[in-house]
Order: structure tokens, then C-alpha cells, then sequence
């Protein structure tokens, strides 16, 4: 019995390290549990208007929220972020209050708001991927409009 | 219990007295500290197991608590199979039959109680013996709750 238990916690040690290899360093790999913090992103590349940046700055400024993502991409914005624990009971009345203070003050941009943890961890990955000058702009708006239709799936 | 006390006649008072007097005392405080942690221990691994399917699949956080719950009941079924289940059972109590493990414990247990009775009226007609409740009140609620919620949503409620 003792050795079943042993080679049970051997394989458990060789599963957990090799899901590890040739991923440290990466953001990505924590997401969900640490604040990452991702910068704002634009799918074409170019560099992030400053009112992208301010849209980041405004809703991380939300005593609610935590960890913010945005990212620009040809026909929207998507704006991802964790909420803390005990205001996820409001969870759904956050993402209305955010959505219509985004509107507001940029009626001319369709947004997409989300508080999914996958979201927010497809966009870290997007704006890692990005970092990487490889990485076309076409295959980035194509990921863009993905992420956007996930969204629609947990409303 | 008052009036069960008033039928019974001295002699059975005294013995109930007398039962009480030497009845052993349920740690009840050391029962809740291991239900609590044990119970929060499968809560984890739900948790790891969920993060999982986020992570390596496309589950959003709305869509994961399907295959969560599933490969959840279907590791307790497996432990309950190799007898290692049981053996936390009695460990912790509530901590482990609470969670959604012990709907699959409580499946493969009286399937495994009563396989000698055969595969078909054995197994098969004691299954859901003790799971049959839980299934069954697990249903009606959904439908009062659902119920509940159509009739506010037509209202204008929510």
C-alpha cells in the first residue's frame, strides 16, 4: 500500500513538472492567479493611443477591480479585469456599470467587457504572442475577433 | 421527544438515563475542523481541476463548472472503487459526502453493496438507492428556482 502511494505522488511530481517545461518565465502561466498587469495593445501594431492607455487607467482606478486588460483591435476594444472577492457577487452589475461609463466617455468605440478569467488569460497570452515581431498583425486581429465571440458565450 | 418521554414507563426512563450517562461523547468540534478542512481540500482540487480546463481547453469560467463537476464525480467513483474513499469518509464525514464527490460515492457504494445480487436487479435496481434522493430534490429545486425566475423575468423583476 505504501508503495502505491509513493508511486501515486511520483507520477503526481512528474505530471505537475512537466507541464512546466519550456514555459517559465511567461505571464501567462500565472494569470489566473497573480496580477499580471498586462500593457494595452493595439492588434495592428502601431503604437497605443493615449486614449487606450487612459481606458486601462480609469478601470484599474475602480475599487472593484484588480488586474485590467485592454486590447484595441480594428472594430473594438475588449476590456477584460478581475474582480476582487467580495465584490463578485456584484459581478454582473460591475460589468453594466463599467460598460456604460465606458460609452460615455468614448461613444464613438464599441466596447467589449468581460470579467471571465479565460478572456483575460487569452488576452495576456494575445499580448505575449505580439511582443514577438514574428507574430503577424493578421493572425493578431483574427485572435482579437475570436476572444471577442468567446465573450459572447458566457453572457 | 416530550411526549415519547411520557410513554415510557420508569423502568425505561431509567435505562434511557442510564444510557446517556455512559453514551460516549461525539467530538463534535474535532468532527467540524476535519469536515472543514477535508471538505476544502476537494473544494482545491475542483478549483485546480476547473483552472485546468480554462487553462489547456476553451472553457470560459461559465462553461467550466460542467466538466469540473463531472471529472470530479468521476475520480470519487474511481476512490470509491479502490476503497480509498470510504476510508476518508470516516475521516472526515460531512467534509466529504457534502461536495459534489460524494454523489459518486454514494452511486458506486450501493452499487458495490449489492453486486452479488446480480448485474441487473442488483446493480442496476440499487444504483441510485442512496444518490436517487439527491437526484430527485436536485431536480424539483432547479425547477422552482427556474420557475421562480421565468415568473420574475415576465414581471419585469430581473
Amino acid at each position: 500500500m505504501r508503495n502505491t502511494y509513493r508511486a501515486m505522488a511520483i507520477a503526481g511530481i512528474l505530471l505537475l513538472s512537466g507541464c512546466n517545461v519550456d514555459q517559465q518565465g511567461k505571464d501567462s502561466q500565472l494569470a489566473l492567479v497573480k496580477t499580471t498587469n498586462p500593457k494595452p495593445i493595439v492588434t495592428d501594431g502601431q503604437r497605443t493611443p493615449t486614449w487606450v492607455e487612459e481606458i486601462k487607467r480609469e478601470v484599474s482606478s475602480l475599487p472593484e477591480l484588480y488586474d485590467v486588460a485592454v486590447v484595441k483591435g480594428q472594430e473594438g476594444t475588449l476590456v477584460v479585469y478581475k474582480v476582487k472577492h467580495l465584490h463578485r457577487f456584484k459581478m454582473k452589475q460591475i460589468e453594466k456599470d463599467v460598460t456604460s461609463f465606458l460609452e460615455k466617455k468614448h461613444p464613438k468605440e464599441k466596447f467589449t467587457v468581460s470579467s471571465d478569467y479565460k478572456i483575460f488569460l487569452e488576452a495576456v497570452r494575445l499580448d505575449e504572442k505580439m511582443k514577438s515581431p514574428k507574430f503577424p498583425k493578421k493572425k493578431a486581429e483574427k485572435r482579437f475577433k475570436e476572444i471577442v465571440k468567446m465573450t459572447e458565450d458566457t453572457k | 421527544m416530550a411526549s415519547k418521554q411520557k410513554n415510557t414507563t420508569p423502568q425505561q426512563q431509567r435505562y434511557q438515563a442510564l444510557q446517556q450517562k455512559h453514551e460516549k461523547k461525539r467530538p463534535l468540534l474535532k468532527n467540524c475542523i476535519r469536515a472543514f478542512f477535508v471538505g476544502g481540500l476537494i473544494c482545491t482540487v475542483g478549483q485546480a481541476i476547473s483552472y485546468f480546463y480554462i487553462y489547456f481547453f476553451d472553457f470560459t469560467e461559465q462553461s467550466v463548472g460542467n466538466p469540473t463537476v463531472a471529472t470530479m464525480v468521476f475520480l470519487s467513483m474511481l476512490l470509491t472503487g479502490f476503497g480509498i474513499y470510504d476510508r476518508l469518509g470516516q475521516f472526515a464525514g460531512a467534509g466529504s459526502a457534502v461536495p459534489v464527490t460524494g454523489f459518486g460515492n454514494a452511486v458506486i457504494s450501493a452499487a458495490i453493496e449489492h453486486r452479488t445480487e446480480g448485474f441487473v436487479l442488483g446493480v442496476g435496481g440499487n444504483m441510485f438507492k442512496l444518490a436517487g434522493s439527491v437526484l430527485l430534490f436536485g431536480v424539483f429545486a432547479a425547477f422552482v428556482v427556474a420557475l421562480i425566475r421565468t415568473l420574475l423575468s415576465m414581471w419585469g423583476v430581473l
